[in-house]
């Protein structure tokens, strides 16, 4: 099942991003401030802040190991099976909101009718959300988030970042998250709901961290990879082909000595720079091109905010000296 | 009557010769779509007898179709990327064995009960540079279904898987990316190290 649960890990974790998104966009707002430290040596061009990243996933892992973990799984040992299932089921049920506003953002309109149909049943027939009903009927559950949206609209992917408490995002991530929770109704509501949301983002993903605890080697970079990877079939809906990956790939390393190969390194940054989405859509309008031409402005400045990351690292690092002074 | 029996004889020869042909012909020239799914119906099999082999049973039974249907000396090598040729041919070896290991290791460990779930194939095509990908699903009673993409290419009359793709997520690239910040950051010995953790995480459970 080593496959099996890579998507359906990705699909949870995504579940644990997005409860508390506001608050990241406001941590990180906190953080900018302006610093201009030197730049690291870049190994991988998605991730050049590795050095930070790191840092917060180490910090993530123990507030997981120390707190959210044994939380959840309180939770999980108090609830029954029934009763957790329709919790999953009633938070899902809301987020279809947002992926029937991404629809019609990314013209997926047939797409649209089908989850607004999917919104419509659950939340009548399946009881306010509670119960999974229009799966029986045929109607899957769809994956479409803002930072898909942006994605088709040809917004470069950016950096990957890791955030603290949320976890794995990418400079387009961060405001595609923010409009996310902004549209999602759960954000409005009082915090023992939003507690709720929090356990039961931890429960479902419960199986995937496990599975990237057996199955890593070095469980950040097993993080950053299947995470990128998973985006970006998402916002391709599975089109973009990784088939010319493995020719590069092989080329690469009997090649030998090919300096350009590092580049390559994770494919969601390849696509974006080359067979990617702002190619493929100026292929058939000009408009699109522009329009993407000004987002990557946007982008751009994201990234500069990313910038000051370096910053949250260095006051980690400050912590950890400080710890070990006493 | 020793004309009849030579001619006997010699039609049994015959018979034997064309069978014994058609069956080489059947392993040999097998397209990669039979590769792919004889691995899957043999994984499949497995499965259904999990329980009752336990992990070294799955481990055993799945040895050779695993070895069989993967060209895993070419996968280990893409996996440690340009690092590959600063090994010496005894690290080289030493790869090319943990990791077909690890490689069995981990079907054997994840595909351990059977619940109804089954492989459908959807398509095949070929690729720019003579590889063929065969696209299947993995369907999961109660579950959504997994796309599998296998990319196989020709090795000899055969073929081989090289690379898999689950609902997007390249094994070879995440593998990759693993395998070669380790050998950066922390060298070869601690790469040997870890995997045979998780092999023998593996076998515990």
């Amino acid at each position: 099942m080593n496959r099996l649960h890579k998507g359906n890990r990705s699909v949870k974790m995504q579940h644990t991003f997005s409860g508390l998104l506001i608050v990241v966009a406001l941590t990180l707002g906190g953080c900018a401030t302006t610093g201009d430290v030197a730049h690291q040596a870049v190994v991988n061009k998605t991730d050049p802040y590795e050095n930070v990243n790191r840092k917060i996933f180490g910090f993530n892992d123990s507030v997981d190991n120390y707190v959210a973990e044994p939380v959840s799984n309180a939770y999980k040992w108090i609830t029954p099976q029934f009763m957790q299932t329709g919790v999953f089921n009633f938070f899902n049920n809301l987020k279809n909101i947002n992926v029937v506003i991404n629809d019609v953002l990314q013209a997926k309109f047939s797409q649209s009718v089908e989850d607004t149909g999917r919104l419509a049943i659950n939340s009548t027939l399946g009881l306010g959300g509670l119960v999974d009903v229009a799966k029986h009927v045929g109607l899957e559950q769809n994956e479409e988030d803002f930072d898909q949206t942006l994605a088709v609209w040809g917004v470069p992917q950016g950096s990957y970042l890791v955030l603290p408490i949320l976890g794995p995002s990418t400079a387009r991530g961060i405001p595609g998250a923010v409009f996310d929770a902004a549209a999602n109704p759960v954000s409005y509501i009082g915090m023992p709901v939003q507690l709720l949301s929090m356990l039961n983002a931890r429960a479902s993903a419960e199986g995937a961290l496990k599975f990237i605890d057996e199955a890593a080697l070095d469980p950040y970079v097993f993080t950053r990879e299947s995470f990128l990877q998973w985006r970006n079939n998402l916002a391709t809906d599975g089109k973009a082909e990784a088939s010319f990956d493995i020719d590069d790939l092989e080329d690469e390393s009997l090649d030998g000595d090919n300096s350009a190969a590092f580049s390559q390194d994770s494919s969601g940054d390849a696509h974006t720079d080359k067979p990617g989405f702002a190619l493929r859509l100026d292929e058939k309008t000009q408009k699109i091109e522009q329009v993407s031409y000004s987002f990557s402005s946007v982008a751009q400045s994201f990234d500069a905010t990313a910038k000051s990351f370096e910053e949250a690292g260095n006051k980690l690092d400050k912590l950890e000296t400080l710890k070990r002074r006493r | 009557m020793i004309l009849k029996s030579m001619k006997l004889a010699v039609v049994f020869m015959f018979v034997l010769f064309g069978t014994m042909n058609a069956f080489a012909l059947d392993e040999g020239d097998a397209t990669a779509k039979q590769v792919v799914e004889k691995f899957q119906s043999d994984l499949i099999d497995v499965m259904k007898d999990g329980k009752k082999l336990g992990y070294a049973g799955r481990y055993e039974k799945l040895k050779n179709p695993v070895s069989n249907s993967h060209e895993l000396t070419k996968i280990a090598r893409i996996v440690v990327g340009k690092e590959w040729e600063k090994l010496s041919e005894e690290q080289q070896q030493k790869l090319v064995d943990v990791f077909s290991q690890l490689s069995i290791a981990s079907y054997a460990h994840n595909f351990k009960d059977y619940s109804g779930e089954s492989f459908v194939f959807d398509s095949e095509e070929e690729t720019t540079r003579g590889g063929v990908v065969v696209h299947s699903h993995f369907l999961i009673p109660g579950d959504k279904s997994v796309k599998f993409d296998y990319m196989l290419k020709e090795k000899g009359n055969s073929w081989r898987i090289i690379n898999i793709i689950a609902n997007g997520v390249s094994d070879l690239a995440l593998k990759r990316s693993e395998y070669t910040t380790i050998l950066q950051r922390e060298g070869f010995d601690v790469l040997i190290t870890k995997i045979n953790e998780k092999i023998n995480n593996y076998s515990k459970q």
